[in-house]
């Protein structure tokens, strides 16, 4: 294993894709392997951006700038392939599929991962997932259901945790999941990947969130904050206990000008 | 030949009466027939010289322009033909929709409005049932034909292609299953259309006696047909009381036919009468559904499927005609549209005066893959009584971006992506009707469309 960063983004610029203004502006980030970094930021300052961009939805194009996930040029690849070689998003908002079950989606995610004639193995397909549903102290039940259709915030939340439980990505990048969830919900999220991080210990999380409090029970390595664009400040878990006291005020000024 | 005068006077109206679609034509089909089919026919063509051809003025046909979908005057009649036939010798397709049906209490084949072919179980043969060519059964069982064929179910007189059917049929299908005889399995009827130009009629009368219990499967199949072909079916389906009745059509028809299906099922007192209309294939398809719940306690699912690419054009008018007291209907039509395609949906609960207790439901939803695909959904109710449980809805969505990216994002590839959120769809109806062998093929023609 080499100590170089599992994910490093420089310089980078984006912009929604019919518009003409930047959102991201000059983001530099690097994500060490196995670490757990908190990117917080006041609504409108990127951090969504900045998840959808990684993870490669095509409502969002980057300017400039440079972002290599394991050495390798992450935004060359299509949304598919990045998923393949072990980016996660788990989604602020996941998109209700009707008629899909749960267990079909991943069957069929997983199978997207092998090679071409290989047949994924249907009885170990079910144990592995009965069993991420059991560490996620999900009824079994809930694999037949279909995705996301008629779910509760917190059951869509759930949901998100174990398709990252089942697809074991390297990086995975938690938009929002703490956003809409009561506390016994955001309790049951955190301890989720909580145990994800204990069975894989090597697997880096970056959380993306405007509120300080799902970081008392997911403890970060490193806190970002970022304001228009850019990261404005990053350090230890302190920052956060500093944000929760004195919020985004202080960073207004530094606030680059839109130009 | 012209008409006599004396239809022409006082209607001034022979629209659709053509060189080849003539009166001539009907005389030359009923010249060896009893003299009821002979009658029933002759005033079937006269019906049809006096009622006008449906335009876009008309509510039922606002949005499929006959003057411009339907060119009749190019389509000759093809009268009925002694054809041999064998499963081995079959035409690819033809054979490859055979060979994947699974059991079956018996088949029928059909070759351009002939049938070639009829084979049932011995098992349900010495239970009495009858599963014959329609054209035979005026021979061998002529007085199930006089009751009932195109006298209370699909009479003439509901339409100008009712009376069409009623006028030129050349053969079809008689099945007939008696009093408390279940099959296990369901009868499967496969239609090959293989000649462009043509203009074939054929109809299927389905008799199953109280108690009874039958699955019918219908399937429509054609290569590509290099110019038009009207391929007509008129379908008339009893349920006594207390019978199960299931009637599958499945329209997988090539590119270039004008497939129309005219289907009014009659559903007696606590019968069970399901329809599934899957609409896959032909350019233009429409299809009439009238289902009637005359006997109290009847329930009909009425369900319904298509997927439409290219310049395909789907035409969907379905009644839920309630009769009879504490009856129940519902119906679930979904389609996919990609490409040019064209979909329209009309549908009317109709609740008569003394149908109290009535349930009837109607859905109809739609989902759109392409900008240039559109679908019309017209739901309508007519209730005139006041005890009734009534909902109707419709719906036209479109498969979006964020759908396809959350799918992506777990690394499944935009061609997967797509069959996964239309399959999860469209599987709705399949699995309200799950018939084995329907499904299979089904799923099949949309991979197919969707990737092909």
């Amino acid at each position: 294993m080499s100590d170089s960063p599992i994910l490093s983004i420089k310089d980078l610029h984006a912009k929604v894709a019919d518009e003409e203004i930047d959102i991201l502006h000059g983001l530099d980030l690097e994500l060490g392997r196995g670490e757990l970094h908190a990117v917080m930021g006041p609504n409108g300052s990127g951090k969504s951006t900045l998840a959808k961009v990684l993870a490669g939805h095509p409502g969002y194009e980057v300017t400039s700038g440079e972002v290599l996930f394991e050495g390798e040029d992450l935004l060359e690849l299509e949304v598919e392939e990045r998923a393949q070689k072990g980016v996660f998003l788990a989604f602020q908002y996941p998109v209700e599929v009707p008629g899909v079950s749960i267990a079909n989606f991943m069957r069929t995610a997983l199978q997207a991962r092998l090679e071409e004639g290989e047949e994924i193995d249907l009885f170990d397909f079910q144990d592995e997932l009965l069993g991420k549903m059991e560490l996620l102290g999900m009824d079994p039940s809930f694999a037949e259901r279909s995705v996301n259709d008629g779910f509760s915030g917190g059951e869509k939340k759930r949901n998100e945790i174990l398709q990252m439980a089942v697809l074991k990505p390297k990086l995975a990048l938690m938009d929002e999941t703490d956003s809409g969830l009561d506390i016994d919900a955001l309790q049951v999220v955190a301890n989720g990947v909580k145990k994800l991080k204990e069975e894989d210990p090597d697997m880096t999380v970056l959380i993306i969130t405007h509120y300080q409090r799902v970081l008392r029970y997911i403890e970060p390595d490193h806190v970002h904050v970022m304001i228009g664009g850019r990261i404005a400040r990053s350090g230890g878990p302190e920052v956060a206990l500093e944000l929760e006291a004195e919020g985004y005020e202080q960073y207004k000024e530094e606030q680059p000008a839109a130009s | 030949m012209a008409a006599s005068p004396a239809n022409v006077t006082g209607t001034g109206l022979m629209e659709g009466v053509t060189d080849h679609i003539n009166r001539e034509v009907v005389e030359s089909l009923a010249a060896d027939e009893p003299q009821w089919l002979r009658d029933r026919r002759l005033e079937a063509w006269s019906l049809y010289e006096r009622t006008p051809m449906p335009t876009t003025r008309l509510e039922e046909w606002r949005y499929t322009n006959l003057s411009r979908k339907l060119k009749l005057e190019e389509l000759v009649p093809l009268p009925w033909e002694e054809r041999s036939f064998s499963p081995e010798s079959a035409p690819a397709r033809l054979k490859d929709a055979m060979a994947r049906d699974r059991e079956a209490s018996g088949r029928l084949v059909e070759i351009d409005g002939s049938v070639a072919w009829v084979e049932l179980a011995e098992e349900a043969a010495s239970k009495g049932v009858i599963l014959t060519s329609l054209r035979k059964a005026v021979e061998s069982h002529p007085q199930i034909l006089e009751e009932l064929l195109a006298t209370e179910a699909l009479p003439a007189n509901l339409g100008k292609f009712q009376a069409l059917s009623a006028a030129l049929w050349t053969d079809g299908v008689l099945l007939y299953v008696p009093k408390g005889v279940r099959l296990e399995n369901p009868v499967r009827v496969t239609r090959w259309t293989s000649q462009a130009g043509r203009a074939l009629f054929s109809r299927t009368l389905i008799v199953a006696e109280g108690a009874s219990q039958v699955s019918f499967v219908d399937e429509c199949v054609s290569e590509d047909l290099d110019a038009q072909t009207l391929a007509s079916t008129g379908v008339e389906v009893f349920a006594r009381d207390g019978a199960q009745v299931q009637f599958v059509s499945l329209q997988r028809m090539g590119k270039g036919p004008f497939h129309l299906s005219q289907q009014r099922t009659l559903a007696g007192r606590d019968s069970t009468l399901d329809t599934l209309n899957v609409g896959l294939g032909a350019t233009t398809a429409r299809v009439d559904l009238n289902a009637q719940l005359r006997g109290p306690g009847a329930n009909s699912d009425m369900l319904g499927l298509y997927f439409g690419d290219g310049d395909q054009h789907f035409d969907f008018n379905t009644s839920q005609d309630h009769v009879a007291p504490n009856a129940k209907s519902d119906l679930l039509y979904k389609g996919a549209l990609d490409g040019k395609a064209q979909s329209v949906f009309r549908g009317v609960i109709k609740v008569h005066r003394g149908a109290q207790g009535t349930d009837a439901y109607q859905t109809n939803r739609n989902l759109l893959l392409s900008e240039r695909a559109r679908a019309d959904s017209l739901p309508n109710l007519e209730i005139e009584a006041d005890d009734v449980r009534c909902s109707h809805g419709a719906t036209v969505g479109q498969l979006d971006q964020n759908h396809l990216f959350y799918l992506m994002s777990r690394g499944i590839s935009r061609n997967v992506a797509e069959r996964l959120v239309v399959m999860g769809f469209l599987g709705e109806v399949l699995s309200r009707l799950p018939l084995g062998g329907v499904v299979e093929k089904v799923t099949e023609i949309i991979d197919e469309k969707l990737h092909g």
